[in-house]
């Protein structure tokens, strides 16, 4: 996996032009107020916009190519283009090298200076009142990541634009080699995780339980290692259908046993694996091949799914595990943040992650938009991320503040697609409803 | 005989550019990298510093071993190419082995150019290309009391005014009219001329040495008008010339006059072989004329250029053509020089100056369009003045604001036309 | 390991047994606990209850180092047990009845894992009608699917056979998981007088535990168990192909190894019992019943009393039901000219005991016709008395010069 960066993000639309970055980059740099010897240059005006010229910190940087004096190095570590005092002459090759404005004369210095990110604190973003300057860490998960092993082997046999592919790939490399993972009847090992005909696609000790029994085997397996003293994590990545359904008594026995053991959900709200059925995860209103549109009879047309969803999640919340979270693959920061935590908690209990896992195949969307449904799902409420603990109980960990209408999300796939607005009007009702429920738990937690 | 997918002749920044840019495309194919030069990769444009102590020697590699053994470079120095066997891909090197390739890269760069001067084989001088030449005129600066420089061009100039640092009388003896003559205009020059008087040295343009002959110092030159000089450090820097004798050696067909003749992908005239960087002559942006245009900016991308194309990378784009572009230091001052300065019909020249400042800008539009802009203590993102060049962008609206502050207005076009 | 070493003690039986009264689910608590499993998982169901229980206070008392699962179901209770065994674990539980039923998805799967997981079948009837006590019906609807069972006759014929059953389920020629069966109420509850094995003795009878080397969840030993194998050609079936007959090679070389096992325990504690069938006074029989588990006790007072009075007939005692002992069967059979086969539960299919039906097969091999009839009693809890069995005995011998009937004989429907 190639590595990438921690990065400041300009937001033009909320830049006032007020300069508080440059005075701030200025003053770290510098010691001097002078705004022309900031290294992020903001430029325009009121009536055309802001713009910012800075160092974009370029994978091909031309400014290092052409320096004859091998003074810019861009860092592999950091990603930062390094300028080194020692070896440079002056010459000013790099400020023509550079499209971007993004490396110029310092007229205190005579040398040429460029941002450096502060070291990976830079003083220009905490000092912009608008929140137009963020420095994105986001890629620190990617690095680290890129150092694990993918532990999944290469061409699983997913469907192209698969999240459950993605979200498997990116948890197996945090929980890592000392596991063993269980992966029920559905699309984890129907892609060839567990291989097929004495082949595997998993470098870890892998096995297809029955749909029903996930927990309860893991749970044999987990106490065995401990009762001889040996340390392996027991990770489940089960789909919602064998979670709330069928598998429901095994997950819900072995949570009130607070085995400890790491369930993950991987909810694509229905059986994709097996032709895209209803499951009691499935939400109201959804298309699935078993709540089929159709005219009907009586007047009474089948327009999809005629219950709610059943809230698993919070099902789990009520067995007081260790460790409940849901989680999505279009917040990967937080994601992590909830597998490290449901890592450490499954070393003394029942850890369970639920994460929101759009399907492509059974939703009915383009294989590119993936991620940008699962975003929706959180910007409109429909899916709202948050954590549990004994102790802390419930806490937003992602609160949306204004949220979308629930439609921004419905039309991003063709499961919805034939929805009255009576239908509309309910799901939204739902969401409402929904988050009073999970802000009334809040509450309580705080109180 | 060895062979090789990619050989690659020459270390400096084209043939640099050009192993990245094989391994963007090519993760596997075996590439050969061959230097006459003992040392890791360096770029002749750093040499005046160590001439004047400003870059230590040892500091100044573009490369390390380590990113050969990276990227399977198979790195041959001090092994020089002799004689080009293009009709059966393969290249003769001076030790009489010879290496098949599938794909060449010349990129073997300038060496200087020595002016037919009567005597000149009889006295000692300097030059400055390689390390080791820097070395030496590093060592010889220093018990220099008495020094001639031939040709004012930037290798001369730097050299120059090193030596004035040093301590040493130094005269430029340049033929032509002003300093920097093809980087600088007039105005510049004589800027430029009057730091090297204030600082004691002597400058001799529009002047040409006839005759050289030893003497008890070291050499005496006689100039065209009878004037008498006498150097114990002499420098020729008097241009460069491409290194490709060894397409001559084996009557090779690879097409060359100033230099090797190449495509819009760097190709030559012959299956299979590229060229790039300072013995390459490619187009101009200017003009569809191929030219030299030796420099390190074009180098890169020349480099860039060959090395997709050597590789078959779909994105190869077409070289757009040389843009001169030039930063020269001096004294404590900058001087910048990005696009041509020649004069077209209907070009309009905007210049300011500053005496008080010292302040100097030209630029030189067309239809509104910016074919070159020129600084003295006047600092500009070059890079963002190339870009307004080779995009064409029609600046007549704001042409007045950007004379005024081409810093501040290049930025705002950069950002609301490409960033 | 490939056969079951028999040594040959100095002394037939060990001095240092201690004698105890117990019911028989406390013979097979006690019996599992000298096996020494790493874990036991249970829930609760009658008959089968104070097994669990006596195991769980055996566990509490210290008496047994095991960790204890109380799962929230059957299903997941052979679940935790598979999932221990692939990670090494000797397992152990019980169940009955609907338990079994519920279990029945897993239960499927343990013997195609060869997991050499040891569950006694603490019988009971099959519902509905909705009852809770003792019969066949239960071990026999899940007698196709792979596992050995084994019937007990006595209280102390279940505490030996629960400590032998690990030994035969963990023979590297068997590795399936077995089921030791006493009959509910009869034996769960009977109480009786057992001698307990020596704690050391039964340690060196079990040897070395080593029950995942074949298959394994283990990230030092990694490995894919049970990927998807099948297809309409190819590598994919005939994979498939070769695990289904190594599991029924293991059943047979069971078969084997069960009289090894039986032969070696009875050196080493002096109880011998019959591994796979037991003749009983056949010697001179013209005739004969046969039965399983614990009716046979009042079959063989029958069989004494018939005796007595002049009759030939003798006994034919099943303990090995699966694999059914086709080839020990045939030699007992030889014997006789006439057999009545007294079932405790149901074959629908054919309209006659399972083990009749199951007799029927082994008997096309004996190449002659010998007439044979089906008796069903002690259905629901039923008792079977000498006085049934002599109504056996009656019907039995007429088939040596009468018809068979077409229907069966329930023993207690006039009851």
């Amino acid at each position: 996996m190639g590595r990438s960066y921690n990065t400041i993000a300009f937001d033009a639309a909320k830049c006032d032009g007020c300069g508080d970055c440059m005075t701030a980059c200025a003053t770290a740099k510098t010691g001097s107020e002078d705004q022309t010897r900031s290294r992020i240059q903001i430029v325009g005006s009121a009536d055309d916009g802001f713009e910012l010229a800075l160092c974009r910190q370029c994978g091909d940087p031309k400014c290092v190519t052409v320096c004859p004096a091998a003074a810019l190095t861009k860092s592999t570590e950091s990603g930062v283009i390094e300028w080194d005092a020692a070896k440079c002459v002056d010459c000013l090759l790099c400020t023509i090298g550079c499209a971007y404005a993004s490396i110029a004369l310092d007229a205190g210095t005579g040398h040429v200076a460029k941002c450096d990110t502060c070291d990976g604190a830079p003083a220009c973003v905490p000092a912009c009142p608008h929140d137009a300057l963020t420095y994105i860490t986001t890629a620190r998960i990617y690095n680290e990541v890129g150092d694990w092993e993918d532990l999944f082997a290469p061409g699983l046999a997913g469907c192209q634009g698969c999240n459950t592919e993605l979200l498997m790939r990116h948890t197996l490399r945090r929980v890592g080699p000392d596991t063993v993972l269980a992966t029920p009847p559905g699309c984890v090992p129907g892609m060839g995780s567990v291989g097929f005909n004495g082949t595997t696609g998993t470098k870890i000790p892998v096995f297809h339980p029955l749909l029903t029994n996930t927990a309860a085997m893991l749970a044999g397996i987990k106490r065995q290692y401990k009762r001889v003293g040996r340390e392996v994590n027991a990770l489940a990545i089960a789909g919602d259908g064998g979670a709330s359904d069928v598998g429901f008594q095994s997950l819900s026995g072995a949570a009130e046993r607070n085995e400890q053991i790491l369930f993950m959900v991987v909810d694509n709200e229905g059986y994709m694996n097996t032709g895209m059925q209803r499951s009691s995860c499935t939400p109201y209103g959804a298309w699935t091949s078993t709540t089929p549109i159709g005219k009907g009879s009586d007047g009474m047309p089948a327009q999809g799914k005629t219950q709610d969803a059943k809230n698993l999640p919070l099902i789990m919340v009520n067995h007081r595990c260790e460790y409940v979270a849901t989680a999505s693959t279009a917040y990967m920061e937080d994601l992590y943040d909830k597998l490290d935590k449901a890592i450490e908690a499954s070393k003394v209990g029942f850890a369970y992650l639920h994460v929101y896992s759009p399907c492509t195949t059974g939703w009915r969307f383009p294989t590119d938009q993936n991620i940008e449904v699962a975003r929706k799902a959180v910007e409109t409420n429909f899916v709202m991320l948050w954590e549990y603990t004994p102790g802390a109980g419930l806490q937003f960990t992602r609160p949306v503040d204004d949220p979308l209408p629930v439609t921004e999300y419905l039309k991003a796939m063709g499961r919805f697609r034939h929805l009255s607005p009576d239908q509309i009007s309910h799901i939204q009702g739902k969401v409402v409803e929904n988050l009073a429920f999970v802000k009334q738990m809040v509450h309580q937690a705080r109180a | 005989m060895e062979h090789t997918k990619y050989l690659v002749v020459g270390s400096s920044h084209a043939a640099l550019e050009a192993v990245t840019a094989i391994r963007m495309h090519d993760a596997e194919g075996s590439l050969t990298l061959l230097t006459r030069d003992p040392y890791l990769p360096y770029s002749p444009t750093v040499l005046p510093y160590v001439v004047s102590g400003r870059s230590a020697a040892t500091g100044i590699f573009l490369r390390d071993e380590k990113f050969f053994v990276d990227n399977r470079v198979q790195l041959k120095r001090g092994t020089e190419l002799k004689a080009l066997h293009a009709e059966r891909n393969s290249a003769e090197l001076a030790d009489g082995s010879e290496i098949a390739y599938e794909k060449l890269l010349l990129a073997t760069g300038a060496a200087p150019a020595i002016p037919p001067i009567p005597g000149i084989d009889q006295v000692s001088y300097h030059v400055l290309r390689t390390l080791d030449d820097a070395k030496k005129l590093h060592a010889a600066i220093k018990q220099s009391k008495q020094a001639v420089v031939l040709g004012a061009g930037l290798v001369g100039m730097h050299a120059a005014e090193n030596l004035v640092k040093a301590g040493a009388n130094v005269t430029i003896v340049e033929m032509a009219k002003q300093l920097t003559d093809g980087y600088f205009d007039q105005v510049a020059a004589q800027m430029i001329e009057k730091a090297f008087t204030d600082n004691g040295a002597r400058i001799l343009t529009g002047s040409r040495v006839v005759k050289l002959a030893p003497s008890a110092i070291g050499s005496a030159l006689t100039l065209e008008n009878g004037t008498t000089l006498e150097a114990d450090l002499l420098l020729v820097a008097t241009g460069i010339k491409p290194n490709m004798d060894y397409l001559d050696q084996a009557g090779s067909a690879v097409e060359h006059d100033q230099g090797i003749l190449v495509s819009d992908t760097m190709q030559t005239s012959v299956a299979n072989v590229w060229a790039a960087g300072d013995c390459a002559q490619a187009k101009g942006f200017f003009t569809e004329a191929k030219v030299m245009n030796a420099i390190l900016p074009d180098a890169t991308e020349q480099g860039r250029i060959a090395g997709m194309a050597m590789a078959g990378d779909p994105g190869l784009k077409h070289y757009p053509g040389g843009v001169p572009l030039n930063t020269y230091h001096f004294f404590g001052r900058h001087a910048i020089s990005v696009g041509s300065s020649k004069l077209a019909d209907g070009a309009e020249v905007l210049t300011r100056f500053d005496d008080a400042s010292g302040r100097y800008l030209k630029a030189i539009f067309k239809d509104g369009r910016l074919l070159g802009i020129f600084g003295v203590n006047e600092f500009f993102d070059g890079g963002v003045m190339c870009q307004l060049i080779l995009r064409r962008v029609d600046l007549s609206a704001v042409k007045e604001r950007f004379v005024a502050n081409p810093l501040a207005v290049g930025r705002e076009l950069m950002s609301q036309l490409w960033r | 390991m490939t056969t079951a070493t028999v040594e040959t003690p100095n002394q037939t039986k060990p001095a240092k047994q201690k004698v105890i009264l117990c019911e028989g689910n406390e013979a097979a608590a006690l019996g599992v606990a000298l096996a020494r499993p790493d874990m036991v998982a249970v829930y609760p169901i009658t008959p089968q209850s104070s097994l669990v229980e006596h195991v769980a206070k055996l566990i509490a008392d210290g008496r047994m180092d095991a960790d204890i699962v109380d799962a929230e179901g059957e299903h997941s209770v052979l679940s935790v047990l598979q999932g221990a065994a692939l990670a090494g674990a000797r397992t152990y539980t019980a169940t009955c009845g609907p338990g079994l039923a519920f279990m029945f998805e897993p239960y499927f799967r343990t013997s195609g894992m060869r997991l050499p997981i040891v569950m006694s079948i603490v019988t009971r009837d099959g519902i509905t009608p909705q009852s809770v006590w003792g019969g066949h019906q239960d071990a026999m609807t899940v007698r196709e699917v792979g596992w050995v069972q084994v019937y007990c006759e006595t209280v102390q014929e279940v505490l030996d056979t629960t400590i032998m059953a690990f030994k035969i389920a963990e023979h590297h020629d068997v590795m399936l998981p077995v089921n030791v069966c006493l009959d509910g109420n009869y034996l769960s509850y009977g109480t009786s007088r057992v001698e307990l094995p020596d704690q050391a003795e039964v340690d060196a009878f079990m040897g070395v535990k080593d029950v995942n080397w074949h298959v394994a969840l283990d990230p030092l030993r990694p490995m894919a168990v049970d990927p998807l194998t099948g297809g309409s050609g190819g590598k994919g079936p005939s994979t498939f192909v070769r695990y289904r007959k190594g599991q029924c090679r293991g059943m047979q070389n069971s078969l084997r190894v069960i009289e090894e096992v039986h032969e070696e325990w009875a050196q080493r504690f002096g109880r011998r019992f019959a591994p796979l069938v037991e003749e009983y006074r056949l010697d001179g029989a013209d005739y004969a019943i046969m039965t399983l588990g614990s009716m046979t006790g009042a079959a063989k007072d029958a069989i004494d009393e018939a005796r007595e009075a002049g009759k030939r007939v003798g006994l034919i005692k099943i303990k090995t039901f699966s694999p059914f002992p086709v080839e020990a069967l045939l030699k007992a059979m030889n014997k006789i000219q006439a057999l009545g086969v007294v079932d405790r539960s149901v074959g629908f299919r054919w309209n006659c005991g399972p083990m009749y039906q199951e007799m029927m097969g082994a008997l096309y091999r004996l190449g002659r016709h010998v007439p044979s009839m089906s008796f069903i009693g002690g259905l629901a809890g039923a008792d079977i008395t000498v006085g049934h069995f002599h109504r056996v005995i009656e019907a039995t011998e007429k088939l040596v010069t009468n018809p068979a009937p077409a229907e069966p004989v329930w023993l207690n429907e006039r009851d």
